[in-house]
This record gives structure tokens, sequence and C-alpha cells, in this order.
């Protein structure tokens, strides 16, 4: 073999999805460029950046998984040199790369303003990670569930419950009685954050154990 | 990377998988080094399935397959690096240019032969740059077979291949799959609704339906075997119980019988009844598989 077939296939997921990415960024850093345009800015900017990120990871698990079955671009992937578990494997690792690649920039941007915005506010640096968390969470689960899912039918209850899921996310962290603590200009690991982001990654590793069993159980890919 | 040699390019042994209406039972298929293999039976006969099996796709409930001297499904990432597979329910990234496709696959396989690729881009008239998405579903198909054909396979797998061609276009496929077994080494398994394409390149003819294997053997035995023979019966002659008829049907004067071990004693047999052997006439491969194909239906029924 001249390249190893699994991250041939990572790169050319990344190629194929190279403009969710590009458009994921370019609409992160867009946002970011409007919070700073005052009270309507901040909010439309924030508005913007929140969706960049939610809707990024459900194109990318969309597009990667359940578009090449309808396509049948899948079977063309599996006449290549791998085994169907390699195969899935493939498209996880290139799911979580581009979706994890963007998401790290704008995390890190995120950070970044925080922390360069007033001294104040810089314990909103935890909101600002739980929120990220939650959606590379939420990225997880749809993808995870995109490895059972075929019809788009059923892929549309699974977006529907993540949108649930953060919209009623949103609702608890913006809290007064959550955000406030945070509002500091030393960094606090709040209860409420330990916990939430504790959650949160305990889905994070559950979705990848549920990936692995199944991609290990599976005996028919086509 | 280990070569195993082995003198079949597939073996399939009491192979069978069910699915919620369908169940392809106790099939046994093998094909030698250097042959091609048309696999030819109507819509959901198992053709699809038998291939997707062969590929290590569909792991088998019972039975054995192996690729190349491989062990499918298990070591089907190894048997892969020498078969090609096209299926016409199979799409390239439509995201990306055949171009891309070209460099993706050669980056892959080491067989990969840039020269014969560029061949095939002026004989099948494809354009590199463009996209597979504004590409018509004959150009994809040829797109799919360059990024086959290129890569030199020992074993290449094709499911209806022709479908979406236009006759010039299925020529040269056909010229190109011939071309590929002048090397006594490469062996080509396509499945085909086409019993023309079939009777035209194939060695080995395969004929399944409704999940079971009818009949397989050489081209040469299909045809030579299998006749039709026109046959007067003056009245009051009865026409003796012959081994072999797969079909007799009786007019006022005129009996058609159809048979699968046609020979010339034939002839004096039914000559001692009365009857007189009018016409024997030679059978087309879709004749053949129609009478073999309501022969296991009526068997399988009674």
């Amino acid at each position: 073999m001249k390249s190893s077939v699994f991250w041939s296939l990572v790169r050319k997921d990344l190629y194929v999805l190279r403009g969710f990415m590009i458009a994921t960024v370019s609409v992160g850093v867009l946002s970011v460029f409007l919070l700073s345009l005052g009270r309507i800015g901040f909010a439309v900017g924030g508005i913007l950046f929140l969706t960049a990120n939610v809707a990024s990871g459900i194109f990318i698990a969309m597009y990667s998984l359940l578009t090449e079955r309808k396509d049948r671009s899948r079977a063309f992937a599996l006449s290549l040199p791998i085994s169907g578990a390699g195969h899935d494997q493939s498209k996880l690792v290139s799911g979580y790369l581009a979706f994890g690649m963007p998401w790290l920039l704008l995390t890190g941007i995120a950070v970044f303003v925080v922390l360069a915005g007033p001294s104040g506010t810089r314990g909103m640096v935890v909101y600002a990670l739980m929120i990220q968390v939650f959606v590379l969470a939420l990225f997880s689960v749809v993808q995870a569930s995109l490895f059972v899912i075929t019809t788009e039918a059923l892929s549309g209850i699974v977006i529907l419950f993540t949108n649930i899921c953060f919209s009623l996310f949103m609702v608890t962290v913006n809290q007064p009685q959550i955000t406030a603590p945070l509002r500091t200009a030393q960094i606090v690991w709040t209860p409420f954050a330990q916990r939430m982001l504790t959650g949160e990654l305990a889905v994070i590793v559950l979705t990848l154990a549920f990936v692995a069993i199944l991609t290990s159980r599976k005996r028919d890919y086509l | 990377m280990s070569t195993v040699i082995s003198t079949d390019a597939f073996t399939m042994q009491n192979v069978s998988k069910s699915f919620r209406y369908f169940r392809l039972e106790g099939l046994n298929l093998s094909l030698s080094q250097g042959q091609i293999m048309g696999l030819v039976g109507p819509n959901g006969a198992g053709k699809s399935t038998t291939i997707r099996l062969l590929m290590g796709l569909l792991q088998p409930e019972t039975g054995s397959i192996q690729v190349q001297g491989h062990r499918m499904p298990d070591q089907g990432h190894v048997a892969k690096r020498e078969v090609a597979f096209v299926s016409d329910e199979m799409s390239l990234f439509t995201t990306a240019t055949l171009e891309w496709h070209m460099r993706f696959i050669a980056s892959i396989y080491p067989d990969w032969d840039e020269v014969y690729a560029r061949q095939l881009l002026k004989r099948f008239n494809l354009q590199p740059k463009q996209g597979i998405k504004g590409m018509s579903r004959g150009e994809h198909v040829k797109s799919m077979l360059l990024l086959a054909l290129a890569r030199r396979p020992r074993l290449l797998v094709l499911d209806e291949p022709t479908s979406g061609l236009d006759p010039v276009a299925r020529h040269e496929l056909l010229s190109e799959l011939m071309q590929i077994v002048r090397d006594d080494t490469r062996s080509i398994l396509f499945s085909s609704h086409n019993t023309l394409d079939v009777e035209r390149i194939s060695d080995q003819i395969a004929f399944i339906d409704r999940g079971r294997l009818v009949d397989a053997r050489d081209k040469e035995s299909f045809l030579e075997r299998w006749r039709r023979l026109s046959i007067d019966v003056p009245a009051g002659v009865t026409l003796p119980r012959l081994a072999h008829v797969v079909d007799l049907s009786l007019g006022e004067r005129l009996a058609t019988l159809t048979t699968d071990h046609y020979e010339p004693a034939l002839h004096s047999l039914l000559e001692k009844s009365g009857a007189r052997v009018h016409e024997v006439q030679r059978m087309t491969l879709e004749e053949i598989f129609v009478a073999s194909v309501m022969r296991s239906r009526t068997e399988g029924e009674s």
C-alpha cells in the first residue's frame, strides 16, 4: 500500500467537508466582530456565533454520514482496501476533525475575547467553555446517532432533539444564579460549572464508546 | 505486502444469507484465474447480494468465501487490494472532480497505471476537471470504470456495469474487459441483465434466480448442449419419453422440444417413433437463460 487507506479516507472527508469548515470559521469570526458593535451587535453576534457552532456540527455529521449513504458514495469508499469497521472508524475521526478544528479555533477566539475584555468579567471564560463543550457533546450525540439512523425522517427527529436540548441548556446556564458567580475578575469553577462540564465530557466519552461497540459488532455494511 | 497465490480468483461454498423478504441459499460458485464469468439473473435474483458477499460487504450466515486466496469478510481489507469493484448502485464523491478521484485512487494503489488512465480518459471521452455532480449517468459509470481498470486489479467485479451506457460506450467497455484477461492472471466477474454482453465476452456463465444458482458452466457447454428441435409428429404417433427435455410444446402436427443435452442420437430415437426432426436450432444465451429459469421455477414449485 502506498498510503494508509484509513488516513486517505480521513483526508478525503476533510476535503469533501472543507466548505462547511470554512463557512463555520468565517461566520464565527464575523460574529465575534459583531460582538463589538454595541448591544444589538452583541446580541446578533452572540446568536450567530452559537448558530455557527451548532449548525456546523449538524451539517458535518449529516453530510459525512447520511449524505454518503444517500448518494451511494459509501459503496465506493467500501470498495477500497479497508474493512467496514475501519471505514466507520475513519468517519468517526474525520467527523471529529472536521467539526473539531473550527470548534477549537472558535473556542480559542471566544476565550480570547472574554480574557481581552473588561477585567471584571474574566470569570465568564467558564461560561464560554460550558457552552462550547456542550456544543461538542451535542455534535457527538448527533454523529453517534447517525451511525445507526439511515433515514432522513429519523435524523430530523435527532436534530429536533438536539435543538430542544440546546435551548433548555441555554435557559439553564443563563439563569442569574448560574451566571452571577461567574461575572468576576477571577476564573471560578463553580460546583454547577464542574458538574456541567463533567456531564458534557461524560456524554462525549459515552457516544465514543457507543460507536466503538457498534462498529465492532456490525457485520453487514451495505 | 504478502501475496497469496491462488488458482481460483474466488470460491463461494454453500453460502447463504437471509433478509426479511429474500434468501440466498446454498450458493456454490468459483472462477479460475484468467477467466470472465457472467452472472445472469432477473431483477431481485440475488446477483447484487452475491457480489456484496464476495466483496465482504455482507457476512454470510453459512458457508465460506475466498477471494484471491483471502477469507472473506475477515480478510476483506487485504483481498480488496487486488480487487476492483464497480456497481451501478455506487457513486463517486459528488463534490470532487474526476482528476481528484484519480489522484485519490493513485495514492492508495501501488499498481495504478497513470498512462493507461490517460488513455482511458481519451477513449471514454472524459474531462478530468469535470465535477462528478455535473456528469451524465454514462460519464459517471465510465469514470468509475476508469478508476477501477487503471488500478490494474487481479479481479474485477462489476455489478451491472453496462447499465446507463450507450451502445458505443458499451462496446468500448467490453473490448477493454477482453483486453484485461489477455493477461491470464486477471479475472472478471460481472453481472448483467444483458445476455448479449455476457455471451460476447464470458468464458463462464452462471444463472441465478430467486436466490438460487440455477446453472453454472462454461459458455461453450451452454451453447453446444442446448437446442430447440422442431419435430413433425404425424397423426397417431406418440413421442417417446426422453431424458433432458426442458420444454415440450405440442401443436397439431408440429412439436417444439427444448433440450439441455443435445446429441445427434436424439434424431434416431425420435425417428424410431415415427416422428421426423424438421429443424434443429441453436439457442441464444437469452433463450437458454429463460428456459433454465422457467425449468428451475417449475421444479421449485413442484
